[in-house]
C-alpha cells in the first residue's frame, strides 16, 4: 500500500504537469498546428479507411481463460498510451479524438481481439507503465515503447514493430552541431520520458541535459536559443522540422530504437498472439498503410521495411 | 541502488534548497512591499496592490512557469532557467505573503492603536511598539504554510528543464528503471523537509505567542 501510494502521487502530479503544460503551450500563438489535428481530408479518409479494413482474429486463435478471452468478453482494449505525440498519437482538440501511428494500431489490435476498435486510453509515463501493466490496469502499452533487456525483466515486448533512432534538431542557422559529440559542453534538452537522456550522456558525456514535458516545448526552447540542440526519435523530429522552418535535423540516427507493445509478463499468451498480428498486419500490408496515413505524411518516400518480430534484444 | 544515484540526487535537493531559499527571500521582501501598499491610505497603490494579488492567487503556478519560461523569451528575455524560475516562484508567492502580512498587521485590534495615540505615541511609535511587534507574532504559522507550499512547489521546476529533487529522480528513473526507490527517496526528503518546517514554525510560534 504504501509503495502505491509513494508511486500514484508523483505520476498524477507528472499526468498533470503534462496536461497543463501542453494546455499552456497550445495558447502560444506561435505554435503551428500538428499533423493530425488539421490534416487533410484525405489523409485522415485513409487513416479511417486502415482501420476500417483491419483484419479480425478467428475465434479459434482466442482460447479460453486468456488475456484476449478476458478482453473480448470486456468489450474494450485498456491500452496505455499518450496523447501528445505528434505522428504517433496526437489528440485533436476539436474531436478528442487520438491519431497517429500507435493510435491506429491500438484500434487495429482492439479490433482484432473483439471485432470493432474499442480502446479504452489510459494515460501513462516513463513512471507507470511498467506498474500499470503489472497490476493488469492496462492490457497493453503503445506509446513509442523501446525495448530494452532492463524493461522485459518486467513487462512482455511483442514487436518490434517500428524501429527509430535518435536524432538531433538544431536551429536552421546552426552550423557548429553535425554529430553526437559536437553535444558535448552544450546544453541539449529531450523529453522526460524519453531513453534519449541516458543516450546523450552516453554520446557527449559532458552535454548538459535539459528535461521539458513535451515535444513542443523542447522544440520551442531550441527556437529560443535556451538549449542549443535537441535530441529524441528522428521520426518525431523529421514532424517539427516539417512543420516549422526555423529549425532542422542534422545527421542521421545515431541510436537503435525498437519499439515494442507492452503486455504483461504474466500473460505469455498475449504477446505471443500480438506478434502473430503484427507479423500479419505486416505481410497483408496494412501496417504500410498505417505508416503512410500518419508518419508518411511528414516523410516522404515509400514506408519502411518493419523491423523483423522477436529482432530486438527482450522482445 | 548505487551511489552514483545518492549523489545525483544530492545535486538535485542542493537546487531544491537554493531555489526554496532564494525564492522565499524574494517572496518576503515583495510581498511586504505589496502589503504596505494594500494597507496604505493611497487608494492608486491599493489597487495596484490588490491587482496584484488577484492577478498571481489565481493563476496556477504551473501555468506561470510555462508562461515566464517561454515567454519571457519571445520578448527577448533570455535568462538562465534557474532565475528565470526562481523569480517566477518570488512573485507568485509574494502575493501570499502579501496576504499573510496583511491580515497579521489586521489582528492588532483597532483599539490598542487608539490606545497608543491617546496616550501621546507618535505613529512610528505606534508602529514600532504596539503593532508591529504583535503582528509579527501571528504571522510565524502563516508564513510557515507559505514556505512549505513553495518548498513543495519547487517541484514543479523539474517540469520547465531544472533540475531540482523531482528533475533529477526523473533522470535517475531513466537511467535505472527503477521508478519506486527513487521516487520514494524523493518523497522522504520532501517529507523531511516540510515536517521540519513545520516544527520549526510550530516553536517560534510558541515562543513569541502572546495570550489574549
Amino acid at each position: 500500500m504504501t509503495t502505491r501510494s509513494s508511486l500514484t502521487l508523483p505520476a498524477l502530479l507528472l499526468t498533470l504537469t503534462v496536461a497543463c503544460g501542453l494546455t499552456a503551450c497550445s495558447s502560444s500563438s506561435k505554435m503551428p498546428a500538428p499533423p493530425g489535428s488539421s490534416g487533410s481530408a484525405a489523409g485522415a479518409d485513409s487513416y479511417q479507411q486502415v482501420i476500417d479494413d483491419a483484419p479480425v482474429a478467428a475465434a479459434s486463435d482466442i482460447p479460453a481463460g486468456s488475456l484476449m478471452a478476458k478482453i473480448k468478453a470486456r468489450g474494450t482494449l485498456n491500452v496505455g498510451g499518450t496523447d501528445a505525440a505528434a505522428l504517433f498519437a496526437l489528440k485533436d482538440p476539436v474531436s478528442g479524438k487520438v491519431t497517429g501511428f500507435d493510435a491506429g494500431l491500438a484500434d487495429m489490435l482492439a479490433k482484432y481481439i473483439i471485432g470493432k476498435p474499442s480502446t479504452n486510453r489510459v494515460q501513462i509515463d516513463v513512471t507507470t507503465r511498467e506498474v500499470l501493466l503489472q497490476n493488469g490496469t492496462v492490457d497493453s502499452v503503445l506509446a513509442t515503447y523501446t525495448i530494452t533487456p532492463a524493461r522485459a525483466q518486467k513487462v512482455g515486448f511483442a514487436g518490434p514493430y517500428y524501429s527509430s533512432g535518435d536524432a538531433i534538431l538544431v536551429k536552421s542557422s546552426d552550423t557548429a552541431i553535425t554529430k553526437p559529440s559536437d553535444l558535448n559542453g552544450k546544453s541539449v534538452c529531450t523529453e522526460t520520458s524519453s531513453t534519449a537522456a541516458n543516450d546523450i550522456k552516453q554520446f557527449a558525456p559532458s552535454a548538459k541535459v535539459v528535461l521539458f514535458q513535451t515535444n513542443a516545448e523542447c522544440q520551442q526552447a531550441v527556437e529560443q536559443g535556451r538549449t542549443d540542440a535537441y535530441v529524441l526519435d528522428q521520426a518525431l523530429l523529421l514532424g517539427d522540422a516539417a512543420r516549422d522552418k526555423n529549425v532542422k535535423v542534422v545527421g542521421q540516427p545515431f541510436t537503435d530504437e525498437p519499439y515494442g507493445i507492452g503486455v504483461p509478463l504474466s500473460s505469455p499468451e498475449m504477446k505471443t498472439f500480438v506478434d502473430n498480428w503484427l507479423k500479419l498486419i505486416e505481410s497483408d500490408g496494412e501496417w504500410a498503410r498505417l505508416w503512410k496515413a500518419t508518419i508518411g505524411t511528414e516523410l516522404s518516400g515509400d514506408a519502411p521495411t518493419p523491423p523483423v518480430v522477436g529482432s530486438a534484444a527482450g522482445s | 541502488m548505487p551511489t552514483a544515484v545518492l549523489s545525483q540526487l544530492g545535486d538535485g535537493l542542493l537546487v531544491t534548497v537554493e531555489m526554496t531559499a532564494l525564492a522565499f527571500a524574494g517572496a518576503l521582501v515583495l510581498g511586504v512591499l505589496l502589503a504596505i501598499c494594500r494597507i496604505s491610505p493611497v487608494p492608486p497603490l491599493r489597487l495596484a496592490g490588490a491587482a496584484y494579488v488577484t492577478a498571481f492567487r489565481n493563476i496556477p503556478l504551473l501555468v506561470l512557469l510555462v508562461l515566464f519560461v517561454f515567454g519571457m523569451p519571445e520578448v527577448g528575455l533570455l535568462y538562465p532557467l534557474f532565475a528565470t524560475v526562481a523569480l517566477t516562484m518570488a512573485l507568485y508567492w509574494a502575493a501570499f505573503v502579501c496576504e499573510v502580512v496583511r491580515s497579521g498587521v489586521r489582528t492588532v485590534p483597532r483599539g490598542q492603536i487608539e490606545a497608543a495615540r491617546a496616550l501621546g505615541l507618535t505613529f512610528t511609535q505606534c508602529l514600532r511598539f504596539v503593532v508591529i511587534p504583535q503582528a509579527l507574532r501571528s504571522m510565524v504559522q502563516p508564513l510557515g504554510s507559505v514556505f512549505i507550499g513553495l518548498a513543495l512547489g519547487t517541484s514543479l521546476a523539474a517540469a520547465v528543464g531544472v533540475p531540482e529533487l523531482t528533475g533529477q529522480a526523473q533522470l535517475v528513473t531513466l537511467k535505472y528503471d527503477n521508478p519506486l526507490t527513487s521516487f520514494a527517496l524523493t518523497t522522504a526528503v520532501y517529507v523531511a523537509i516540510t515536517l521540519t518546517s513545520g516544527l520549526i514554525a510550530g516553536r517560534i510560534e510558541r515562543k513569541v505567542a502572546i495570550k489574549r
